[in-house]
C-alpha cells in the first residue's frame, strides 16, 4: 500500500538554483573561448564599421539616391560623379548569365553523382567537385584569357549572326572578345563546382527509404529523382545557386583579366567591354586619391550589401532543406 | 534458463515497510545520518523533487529512497518523467538550458544540489549508463575504461591494468575483450559496448549507478548478461534503473516506483512505490496493476 | 508463355544446380546501346543534311542542332520500344550525363591546359631563382621569391586565424555564451565579404591611413579577415556532428566541461577540423585580388614578411601573364602549375587526414 506523492505537504514549489556547477578550469576555459569569440566579433564587426564610415562621405556627396541610380562612374576630375548603378548592372548581368548557365548543369551533375554513378566512382567525383570548388580563381581567369576567348569567338559570332535580332546578341561584327559573354562563360565554369557541391550535399540528405519507396512502387529512376529528390532538394538547389551567385558577384581577377573596362551600359553582351564593381576597385585603387578611395569603398560597400543579401537567402534555403530531414517529403 | 527464479531468489524482503513515501524518507534520512554505512553502498534520497522544462512542469513532488545494495526500478509509460528523474539524480538535468528543479537530492544525507558539493564531484560519485551505448569512439577499450579517471582527474585506487581487468570482469566483458584491449571502443557489438560503458562507469568507483533503459537497444542475450552483471554489482553499489520491460523490472529489482502522468499536460508523479514482490503480486493502486499486467502503456 | 512454363512442376535447380557465384544483374543491354548509337548517327546525318540544305555554318550551331535532334530521336526510338515512362528515364539519363560532361570536361581541360603550358618552363632554377635582374628574354629566372612570400603570408595568416577560428567555433557550439548570437551573426555576414573588399579595407586602413605601406603582413591581414568566417563556420559544423551522447557520457563521469571539450569533443571532430583548416588554407593560397591591394608584388626576394612589398604566386602569375613577352607568359604558366600543385597537395592532404580512422577499422 502506498500513497501518491501529491498528498504530501507541499514544500517550496519554485525552481531552485543549481548551486555551484563550474570548476576553476571551466572558468578559465570559458574565459578563453569567450575572449576569442569577442575578439572575432570586434575584429570583423569593425571592418563593416570602417567600410561604412569611409564609404559614406562619397555616397553623401552625391546623395544616396543618385549613388544608387546613376550610371555615371567618373571618380576623377573637378566634378566627380559616383554612380554605382552601371557597375552593379554589369556585375549582376555577368553573374546572372553565369548562374543561368551553371545551375542546370550543377543540378544534373549532382543528381548524376548521387543517384546514377556507381558507388566507387561517387566518392572520386565528389572529391573532384570539392577540389575544383577550392581552385584558385586566377587559374580560371588564365584559362578564360588563353583558351575560352579565342575559341568561343566563333560561338559568339554564331549567336550574333543567327540571334542578332535580340539586342542581347546584337553586334557590329568582328571581335567578340573581352565581352560580358566571355566573362560569364568563365564565371559559370567557376561556380559549377561550388553549386554542385552544395546541391549534392543537400540531396544526399533525402531519406533513403523515400527513394526506395518510389522505386518499390515500380517507378523509374528518373521518376524517383523527379518526384522525391528534386522536391526535397528544392531549397538546397536555391541555396546552392545563391552561394554560387555570391561567389560570382565578388569575383575579381578572372573578370579583370577578361573584361576590358567600359563605363557605359550596353545592351549587347557579346560586344567587348564592361565593368563590374570588383574589377573597378581592382583597376583603380592604385591611382586613387582620398576622395576616389572613399568612392571605391562606397561601391565596395554596395557590393558587400548585395552579397550579404544573396548569401542570407542562400543560408536560409540550405538550412531549411537540411532541417527538413525525415519529416518533409 | 530461468532468470525469474534466480532474480526473485535474491530479493531480500526489506526490514522496513515502505508504507508511505514521507515515512520512508524520514526513517531513511535518520538512518543515513546516524550510521554511515561503510562502502559498498550509499543511500540516495529524493525529497519532493519537481522539475520543469521552461514553463512546463514535468515532475511533481517525487520523493523516493534508493537504498544501498538494492536495485530500484523506475517503471511507467513513456513520457512520465522517469528519465528526467534519473537525470536529476546526478545533475545531468541541468544540462538542458531551460531546465528547472525544486526539492533536494540527498546522497548519504548531503544535498547534491547544495553549494558545498561540486557538480563534477557529484557525478563522480553517482555514475550513469545511458540508453544508447556511447563508448568514446576515438579511444581504445582500455582507454575507455580509464577515461573516467582521466576526465575527472582522479587518482586510480590500484594499478591501471588491474583496474581495467577488474572493471571489465565486473561488467562481464573481460573474457570477450581481454585479447584486444587496444581495439577501438566502437569496434564492439552493441551489447559489448553497453557493458564497456558499465565498466567505464565502475572504474571511478561510484557509490550509485544510474541506468537509463540500459538494455532497450540490445538483444536478449546481451540483456541477460547485463542483468546478471547488475545483480552482481548491487553487492557494491546502489543501482537505479529505468526500464520499460516489466519482466526485467521483476527480474532485477528489489524496489519499484511506478511513475504516471495522470492526465494529459499534467506533470508525472509517483503513483506507487514499494518492494518489487509486493508491487508485482499485490499492487495497491489499480493503475499499477493495469500497467504491470500490460493493459495499457 | 503458359503457366506451366512459368512454374514448372519440378524445380529445375534440383536437376541442374545453378552455379553458386554472384551473377551479373544486367541493366543496360546491347540493344539499349544500339538504340543510343543509332539515334546519334541518324541525328548527325540529319544535321549534316540541314546544314548543307539551308547553308548554315559554324561548328557550335551544328553541335547544338545535332544534340537536339539526337535527344528527340532517341526519345522516339525508346518510346516505341520500351514505352513512355522508360523512354523518359532513358532520355533523362542521357541529359544528366551531358550535364556532368559539361561540368567536368572544362575542368579537366583546365588542368591539362595548365600542366601542358606550365611544364615548358618547369626547371630546377624556377624554384631557386628570382626575377631580380632577369630580363624578359633571359633564360633562367624563377619564382623563389614568390614561393617564399606565399608560404610566409599564408602561413602567418593560418597560424593566427585557425586557432582563433576553432576557439570561436568552440565558443559558439560548446560554451554557447551570451555573445554567441552576435558573434554568429557577424561571422555569417562576413563569410560573404568579397575578397576584393577585404583587400580594399586593409589597403585603406593599414597601407594608406596608418602609412605602414605594402607588406606581406598586410596581405596576411586580408587573408585572416577572409579566413576566420569560413574556417569558423566549417569547424562549427564539425563540432555539431559530434553526438551529444558523448558529451553526456563524459560529464556523467565527473569531467569538467573543458576536459570534455579537450578530450572528447575535439578528438572526435579532429579529422573534420583538420580538413576544414587545410581547405581554408588552400583557398587562401589562391587569393589574388586582395594581395594586389596589400602585398603589391615584387621581382626580388624579401625575407621580411613585415616590411616592404613582397611577392607571392598569384601576383607572380598576374604580373607576368599580362606582359606581351612570350618567355614571361611561359613563366606565368609555370607559376600557375606550381600554384595548382600546391592546392592539389593541400587538398589531398585534407582528404587523407580527414578520413575517419574509426570507419576504416570498423
Amino acid at each position: 500500500m502506498a500513497m501518491p506523492a501529491t498528498n504530501m505537504m507541499t514544500v517550496e514549489e519554485r525552481p531552485r538554483s543549481f548551486g555551484a556547477s563550474r570548476t576553476r578550469g571551466d572558468a578559465v576555459f570559458r574565459g578563453l573561448t569567450s575572449s576569442a569569440g569577442v575578439f572575432v566579433f570586434i575584429l570583423i564587426g569593425s571592418i563593416a564599421a570602417f567600410l561604412i564610415i569611409n564609404g559614406w562621405p562619397a555616397i553623401s556627396s552625391v546623395g544616396l539616391g543618385n549613388f544608387l541610380t546613376s550610371t555615371k562612374w567618373q571618380p576623377v576630375g573637378l566634378k566627380p560623379s559616383y554612380g554605382v548603378a552601371g557597375l552593379l548592372y554589369d556585375t549582376i548581368l555577368v553573374s546572372g548569365i553565369a548562374l543561368v548557365a551553371a545551375v542546370p548543369v550543377s543540378v544534373g551533375t549532382a543528381v548524376l553523382i548521387n543517384e546514377y554513378a556507381p558507388k566507387r566512382l561517387r566518392s572520386t567525383l565528389t572529391g573532384l567537385v570539392d577540389l575544383l570548388a577550392a581552385f584558385p580563381s586566377i587559374i580560371f581567369g588564365l584559362w578564360g584569357l588563353f583558351y575560352v576567348m579565342p575559341n568561343a569567338n566563333g560561338v559568339a559570332g554564331w549567336l550574333s549572326r543567327h540571334l542578332g535580332w535580340i539586342p542581347l546578341f546584337q553586334a557590329d561584327g568582328g571581335l567578340y572578345t573581352n565581352s560580358i559573354f566571355m566573362a560569364a562563360i568563365v564565371l559559370s565554369i567557376m561556380i559549377v563546382p561550388i553549386t554542385t557541391s552544395i546541391v549534392r550535399e543537400v540531396i544526399a540528405q533525402v531519406p533513403r527509404d523515400q527513394c526506395e519507396a518510389a522505386l518499390g512502387l515500380g517507378g523509374t529512376r528518373w521518376g524517383m529523382v523527379r518526384r522525391v529528390i528534386l522536391p526535397f532538394g528544392r531549397s538546397g538547389i536555391i541555396g546552392g545557386a545563391m552561394l554560387g551567385l555570391g561567389r560570382a558577384l565578388g569575383e575579381t581577377v578572372a573578370i579583370a583579366l577578361i573584361l576590358s573596362p567600359l563605363f557605359k551600359i550596353q545592351a549587347s553582351i557579346i560586344k567587348p567591354g564592361g565593368s563590374t564593381v570588383a574589377s573597378t576597385i581592382f583597376n583603380e585603387f592604385n591611382e586613387a586619391d582620398l576622395a576616389h578611395r572613399q568612392a571605391l569603398m562606397a561601391i565596395g560597400l554596395a557590393l558587400f550589401v548585395l552579397t550579404l543579401v544573396v548569401n542570407s537567402i542562400a543560408r536560409l534555403a540550405v538550412s531549411r532543406s537540411k532541417g527538413a530531414g525525415a519529416s518533409s517529403r | 534458463m530461468n532468470l525469474d527464479v534466480a532474480a526473485t531468489g535474491s530479493i531480500t524482503v526489506p526490514a522496513i515497510d515502505l508504507r508511505t513515501t514521507d515515512d520512508v524518507f524520514a526513517r531513511e534520512t535518520a538512518d543515513a545520518r546516524a550510521a554511515v554505512t561503510p562502502r559498498p553502498g550509499s543511500t540516495l534520497i529524493a525529497d519532493s523533487v519537481s522539475a520543469w522544462f521552461g514553463q512546463r512542469k514535468v515532475l511533481e513532488q517525487v520523493s523516493l529512497a534508493m537504498r544501498p545494495n538494492e536495485v530500484t526500478a523506475l517503471i511507467g509509460p513513456s513520457g512520465c518523467g522517469k528519465s528526467t528523474f534519473l537525470r536529476i539524480l546526478n545533475r545531468m538535468h541541468e544540462l538542458v538550458p531551460s531546465a528547472g528543479l525544486a526539492g533536494q537530492v540527498l546522497l548519504d544525507g548531503v544535498d547534491i544540489y547544495g553549494s558545498q558539493m561540486r557538480v563534477t564531484e557529484t557525478r563522480l560519485k553517482i555514475g550513469m549508463v545511458f540508453q544508447k551505448p556511447n563508448p568514446f569512439p576515438t579511444m581504445t577499450i582500455e582507454e575507455n575504461v580509464l577515461s573516467g579517471l582521466k576526465l575527472s582527474g582522479s587518482k586510480p585506487t590500484m594499478d591501471k591494468r588491474q583496474l581495467v581487468e577488474s572493471c571489465l570482469r565486473r561488467a562481464g566483458l573481460w573474457e570477450e575483450v581481454k585479447t584486444r584491449l587496444d581495439a577501438l571502443g566502437g569496434a564492439l557489438s552493441g551489447g559489448q559496448q553497453q557493458r564497456l560503458c558499465i565498466a567505464r562507469a565502475l572504474a571511478v568507483t561510484p557509490d550509485v549507478l544510474l541506468m537509463d533503459e540500459p538494455c532497450s537497444a540490445l538483444d536478449p542475450m546481451s540483456t541477460r548478461i547485463i542483468e546478471e552483471t547488475m545483480r552482481e554489482l548491487v553487492q557494491q553499489v546502489t543501482i537505479v534503473i529505468v526500464t520499460h520491460n516489466m519482466q526485467q523490472a521483476a527480474r532485477v529489482s528489489d524496489q519499484c516506483a511506478f511513475f504516471l502522468v495522470e492526465e494529459m499536460e499534467q506533470p508525472g508523479r509517483v503513483v506507487e512505490a514499494g518492494t518489487t514482490s509486493q508491487m508485482f503480486s499485490a499492487p495497491g493502486d489499480p493503475r499499477t496493476s493495469d500497467y504491470i499486467q500490460g493493459r495499457f502503456g | 508463355m503458359t503457366d506451366t512454363a512459368l512454374y514448372p512442376a519440378e524445380s529445375p535447380s534440383l536437376a541442374s544446380p545453378m552455379p553458386d557465384e554472384p551473377r551479373v544483374i544486367a541493366r543496360f543491354g546491347r540493344i539499349d546501346v544500339a538504340e543510343i548509337i543509332g539515334s546519334a548517327i541518324s541525328a548527325a546525318a540529319l544535321t549534316w543534311l540541314l546544314f548543307s540544305a539551308v547553308a548554315w555554318n559554324g561548328a557550335f550551331g551544328a553541335l547544338l542542332i545535332w544534340y537536339a535532334t539526337f535527344i528527340v530521336m532517341y526519345r522516339t526510338v525508346a518510346r516505341a520500344v520500351h514505352g513512355r515512362l522508360v523512354a523518359t528515364d532513358r532520355v533523362m539519363t542521357v541529359v544528366l550525363t551531358t550535364c556532368a560532361a559539361l561540368a567536368f570536361v572544362p575542368l579537366v581541360m583546365i588542368i591539362i591546359f595548365v600542366v601542358s603550358k606550365g611544364l615548358k618552363y618547369l626547371t630546377a632554377s624556377f624554384f631557386t631563382d628570382t626575377l631580380e635582374a632577369v630580363g624578359p628574354q633571359d633564360s633562367g629566372g624563377g619564382a623563389f621569391h614568390s614561393i617564399v612570400g606565399t608560404l610566409q603570408q599564408v602561413g602567418l595568416a593560418a597560424a593566427v586565424a585557425i586557432p582563433l577560428a576553432i576557439l570561436t567555433a568552440v565558443y559558439l557550439n560548446e560554451v554557447k555564451g551570451r555573445m554567441s548570437r552576435g558573434v554568429r551573426f557577424v561571422i555569417d555576414s562576413m563569410s560573404g565579404l568579397p575578397s576584393i573588399v577585404a583587400g580594399l579595407f586593409v589597403y585603406s586602413f593599414w597601407v594608406v591611413e596608418l602609412g605602414k605601406g605594402f607588406s606581406g603582413f598586410a596581405g596576411s591581414m586580408a587573408l585572416i579577415v577572409l579566413f576566420i568566417p569560413t574556417v569558423t563556420r566549417a569547424s562549427e559544423e564539425m563540432l555539431r556532428i559530434v553526438p551529444d551522447s558523448l558529451r553526456e557520457a563524459s560529464l556523467a563521469l565527473g569531467a569538467p566541461q573543458w576536459k570534455t571539450v579537450l578530450r572528447v569533443v575535439l578528438p572526435n571532430a579532429r579529422s573534420g577540423l583538420i580538413s576544414a583548416a587545410i581547405l581554408g588554407t588552400a583557398r587562401a593560397i589562391g587569393e589574388t585580388a586582395p594581395m594586389v591591394l596589400t602585398v603589391l608584388g615584387s621581382s626580388s626576394l624579401n625575407w621580411n614578411v613585415f616590411e616592404a612589398n613582397q611577392d607571392d604566386l598569384p601576383l607572380f602569375i598576374l604580373k607576368l601573364i599580362r606582359s606581351p613577352n612570350e618567355t614571361q607568359i611561359a613563366r606565368a604558366w609555370t607559376g600557375a602549375l606550381v600554384l595548382v600543385t600546391l592546392v592539389l597537395f593541400l587538398f589531398t592532404l585534407a582528404r587523407i587526414l580527414g578520413r575517419d580512422r574509426r570507419k576504416a577499422t570498423r
